[in-house]
């Protein structure tokens, strides 16, 4: 069948064979429509807010939507839209734009586009030199325009319509009727005169309104002040450039760093988002945080991993060999006990133990000073912090390594044992050439993926000791207990200017490949496990 | 058909979640970002609108992030707005940190607040994001503590409307200390006599690493963080290893080798050990106050010891109103924040919500609070919390070498020219 076929049959066969059904296919049409409908609506405040990454995103998403539900022979892919749907929308663009900020220079004080800086720029104003400052009172048309009659500090009145230039005038000529006590007239003809308290209700409407003519507009500034303010920074188009009118300085824009800058140097605030290329990565590399020590935190980072996961593993396992005799009575109330640390909320847990290892009020340093005479200085020497995290860390995590063991065990061939014992084999050699080999193949892969999520664990470094104690000597903060997402997040919100996130978006895709060697190197080696599974 | 239809019910679902999501608050009537790009030189509305009004059009409304304490007493105060004005006030509360973060993320979107509630100590992160639109509060300025309103300047612009400002104090205990101590080599001798007669397991605690309350120390011995001139702080003048620096970390050193002090004191050890009775003195600030009156304990507060640099001089932390530059209404929320905020009442209300001294003249001469007033006191001579960007890159290189010295893994002079050093290479972008 070729290709023209195929696609005609795709739309056009569907109308035959449904006709029996059109109820589902008005149906399904009307959903489609709604989130048609729904996601122009979206793209039109994105495209407003000038968000272009989520504007392709969303857009190839409810395109691709519409062509799996319209053409028939795309029918199978329908069961699978939801789940591509997210995996685009909550893992694929997270990426993306992680990848695309590396190579910006979004940061603080570059957290606005051009534009953005440019609309910013433009709403400041100044006073000009001996102009003159008034007090005012307006008065407000049916149809929503305005008069202001200005009052200068001297007693001079001026009169501004809208749309016409201002003009100075007596309040004694007869056109204007009656006075106040202040000499103001009272109304205008077809124009009530706002009171204070009406003033606040239209005073935004007002700030916005320039009376008169240029170059001599008049603006309100406040409930008590209107003067000749004029715009102080003007975007010139063909210049790319700035104009700072107040002080006659022409900033231009540096595309390169994201700021309108003078010829002197002198940068505007903000500055704005630029593509940096590969400057982050340049900054990483000549960084003095990579000379200094980085090597530590680097070690200290797979060595962490490393241990996190063999004990938890060690300690999971033993406990699920235990339990999983069933001779053993009330197993089930103690394993379910012993599951609790992995209820309990990590963040709480570490906090917990964070007191708990305080060396003047935690209950395990006082009790150990109660009946050894010492207790170790679990967060201030580096040697005892780092054995106080990784306890802290088997904690959490051997209830997960015994749920997964647990459930593995019971996937081994019973008779391989009973081969075993009838061969003499002791249970040392049982334990050893028959349930760890084949209990690696089945939690190979999970060891691998806690390896992997200890090497980011961030939480149980930062809520334990922020990665202190601090290493002394080095040329940026860091600490022996830091991991390098950990030391990432000191160089790149900790350190700098607040944050900066193309720089973090950097390290963190440097820290990505790091992360994957590690894991690909892992199932390499994991392999050898799968190549004795099948031998047995 | 009913899985067809769950199908689409949950396409829809998908999409509305993922888009609910993506945007925390698509607002209806949004501000068409083409209406800014006309230039604000042309005058609007030459011509009146064809369409006759009868009643104008309040569409007025404000919004404001404030952090719970502060919240019902906005709300309250926008509830008499819209009575008199007939502005409408919308409070959205937030953690008082999350205030800033979100700032951030919200203005430039467009979904932002029209003012906020603050501390001083934002504005550079915030004006260098262009975030914040100045403030004028003119003949209102005069009625604000003067250095409450120089802290709300930045590069000589005004941003903020200050109504709070808290310090930290020297706390001790009267049973064992009758007689505040005015220098530190005294608080040092005190803290020996106490020890030796065992009345006290230590006589001063000092929380460990935390530079906020090292800092009136340091001034004490002459030390500064950055150098102040006309044009606020110099970030190019770092004075963490400044003679006056490095001699208060020397002392440091010296009250740890001699055991009046000991690491791994934190926060709630540092107060524990005062409530208790097992430490006579420490520095602490008016949010200790509600913790110390519950626990019953004697206390006295005065000012902070001096030195050979002169007096102990504290951190001021300023607190106040700021309006987003991404406020369509700046005017109104100027003229909210000068005509229904900086009044009496309202700050009267704000004292008594938050427990901190007021900035607000007339409410700060009023206080009874004899605890506040003594703080007030020692926050006289106190140096604002540098706003700059470069602040960021001085804490944890501060903090870790007061740590280093508290561990004594490195003579005091070493750990803090190591420190200047490593924040000059921030604040230099080397790293």
């Amino acid at each position: 069948m070729s290709t023209v076929e195929t696609r005609a049959r795709g739309f056009i066969m569907p109308l035959a064979q449904m006709s029996g059904n059109i109820p589902r296919l008005a149906l399904r049409l009307i959903g489609l429509a709604l989130l048609d409908a729904f996601a122009v609506w979206f793209l039109y405040l994105l495209i407003r807010d000038g968000v272009w990454p989520l504007v392709v995103i969303i857009t190839i998403v409810t395109l691709g939507l519409n062509i799996i539900n319209l053409r028939e022979d795309l029918f199978p892919l329908r069961w699978l839209s939801p789940g591509l749907t997210l995996l685009i929308m909550m893992a694929l663009y997270p990426i993306i734009f992680t990848i695309y900020t590396a190579f910006t220079n979004y940061s603080d004080g570059h957290l606005l586009t051009k534009l953005q800086v440019i609309h910013l720029l433009a709403k400041e104003h100044y006073l000009p030199e001996g102009a003159q400052t008034y007090s005012w009172v307006a008065y407000r048309g049916s149809q929503g325009d305005y008069i202001l009659w200005l009052t200068s500090k001297d007693g001079e009145n001026l009169l501004a319509v809208q749309g016409e230039p201002v003009k100075a005038v007596s309040p004694d000529e007869d056109e204007f009727g009656p006075l106040d006590e202040e000499g103001i007239p009272v109304s205008f003809e077809g124009y009530r005169r706002l009171t204070r308290i009406d003033a606040v209700k239209y005073i935004s409407e007002l700030g916005k309104i320039e009376f008169g003519e240029e170059p001599n507009t008049i603006k309100i500034s406040s409930l008590d002040a209107a003067a000749q303010y004029q715009q102080r920074y003007v975007y010139d188009d063909d210049l790319d450039a700035i104009i700072d009118r107040a002080k006659e300085i022409v900033y231009s824009a540096d595309n390169v760093n994201g700021a309108f800058t003078s010829s002197e140097g002198a940068s505007l605030l903000p500055g704005y988002q630029v593509p940096t290329g590969l400057k982050n990565f340049k900054r990483l590399f000549t960084s003095p945080a990579l000379r200094g020590p980085f090597a530590m935190v680097f070690m200290w980072t797979v060595a962490f991993a490393f241990f996190s996961v063999a004990t938890t593993f060690a300690l999971g396992l033993f406990l699920a060999l235990i339990f999983d005799d069933p001779q053993l009575k009330g197993r089930k109330i103690i394993r379910s006990l012993l599951i609790i640390p992995y209820a309990i909320p990590g963040v709480i847990g570490i906090l917990i133990w964070r007191g708990m290892l305080n060396p003047h009020l935690g209950v395990v340093s006082t009790t150990m000073k109660d009946i050894i005479g010492w207790a170790p200085p679990w967060l201030s020497n580096a040697w005892w912090s780092k054995i106080a995290i990784l306890l802290v860390n088997l904690w959490l995590g051997y209830p997960y390594m015994m749920l997964i063991t647990s459930g593995a065990l019971q996937a081994i061939p019973h008779d391989l044992y009973e081969a075993a014992r009838v061969d003499g084999a002791t249970a040392w050699q049982r334990f050893w050439n028959i349930t760890l080999p084949l209990l690696l193949v089945s939690v190979g892969p999970l060891l691998i993926a806690s390896f992997t999520f200890n090497f980011n664990n961030f939480n149980v470094i930062y809520l334990f000791n922020e990665g202190g104690p601090p290493i002394p000597a080095t040329p940026t903060p860091a600490g022996h207990t830091d991991i390098l997402i950990s030391y990432t997040y000191r160089l790149a919100f900790a350190g700098h200017r607040g944050s900066d996130y193309g720089y973090a978006a950097a390290i963190t895709i440097v820290i990505f490949l790091l992360v994957s060697l590690i894991t690909i190197f892992n199932f390499r080696y994991t392999r050898i496990w799968e190549e004795i599974s099948e031998s047995v | 058909m009913s899985k067809k239809l769950w199908m689409l019910v949950s396409f829809m679902l998908i999409a509305v979640l993922v888009i609910t999501a993506c945007a925390p608050k698509p607002t209806p009537t949004p501000v068409p970002v083409v209406e800014k790009t006309e230039a604000p030189v042309v005058p609007t509305a030459t011509k009146p609108p064809e369409i006759v009004e009868t009643e104008p059009p309040v569409a007025a409304q404000l919004t404001i992030w404030a952090d719970e304490t502060r919240a019902p007493i906005i709300e309250a105060l926008g509830a008499a707005f819209f009575e008199t004005y007939g502005v409408e006030i919308v409070v959205e509360q937030y953690g008082f940190g999350d205030i800033r973060d979100n700032l951030k993320i919200a203005g430039p979107a467009g979904e932002g607040p029209d003012i906020i509630i603050g501390a001083h100590d934002w504005l550079g992160e915030l004006v260098i994001n262009g975030l914040l639109a100045p403030i004028d509060l003119g003949d209102k300025e005069e009625l604000f503590v003067a250095s409450a309103v120089e802290a709300f300047k930045y590069e000589g612009v005004l941003y903020g409307l200050p109504y709070a400002i808290e310090n930290v104090a020297f706390f001790r205990n009267p049973d064992l200390v009758p007689n505040a101590p005015t220098t530190w080599d005294e608080v040092a001798q005190i803290a020996a006599d106490l020890e030796a007669a065992g009345t006290v397991t230590q006589g001063y605690v000092l929380q460990q690493g935390d530079p906020y309350h090292f800092f009136p120390i340091m001034t004490a011995f002459g030390g500064y963080v950055f150098g102040l001139d006309e044009q606020g702080y110099n970030p190019q003048d770092v004075g963490i290893d400044s003679p006056g620096s490095i001699a208060a970390a020397t002392w440091l050193d010296t009250m740890v080798k001699e055991g009046h002090l000991t690491p791994d004191i934190d926060w709630d050890t540092m107060h524990v050990m005062f409530e208790n009775g097992s430490s006579a003195m420490f520095i602490t600030g008016p949010w200790s106050l509600n913790r110390l009156r519950e626990s019953g304990i004697p206390y006295a507060i005065s000012n902070i010891p001096s030195g050979p640099g002169g007096e102990g001089r504290p951190f001021l932390g300023v607190q106040g109103f700021m309006v987003s530059a991404f406020s369509d209404a700046p005017l109104l929320a100027q003229t909210f924040l000068l005509e229904f905020v900086a009044t009496e009442e309202t700050m009267q209300e704000l004292y008594e919500a938050g427990g901190r001294a007021s900035a607000y003249l007339p409410v700060l001469d009023a206080t009874e609070d004899a605890d506040l007033a003594a703080f007030g006191e020692a926050g006289k001579n106190g140096l604002p919390m540098p706003a700059i960007p470069e602040m960021s890159a001085v804490w944890t290189a501060w903090g870790d070498a007061v740590t280093i010295i508290f561990q004594q893994q490195q003579a005091p002079d070493e750990a803090f020219m190591n420190a200047a050093e490593q924040i000059r290479t921030a604040i230099a972008g080397g790293q």
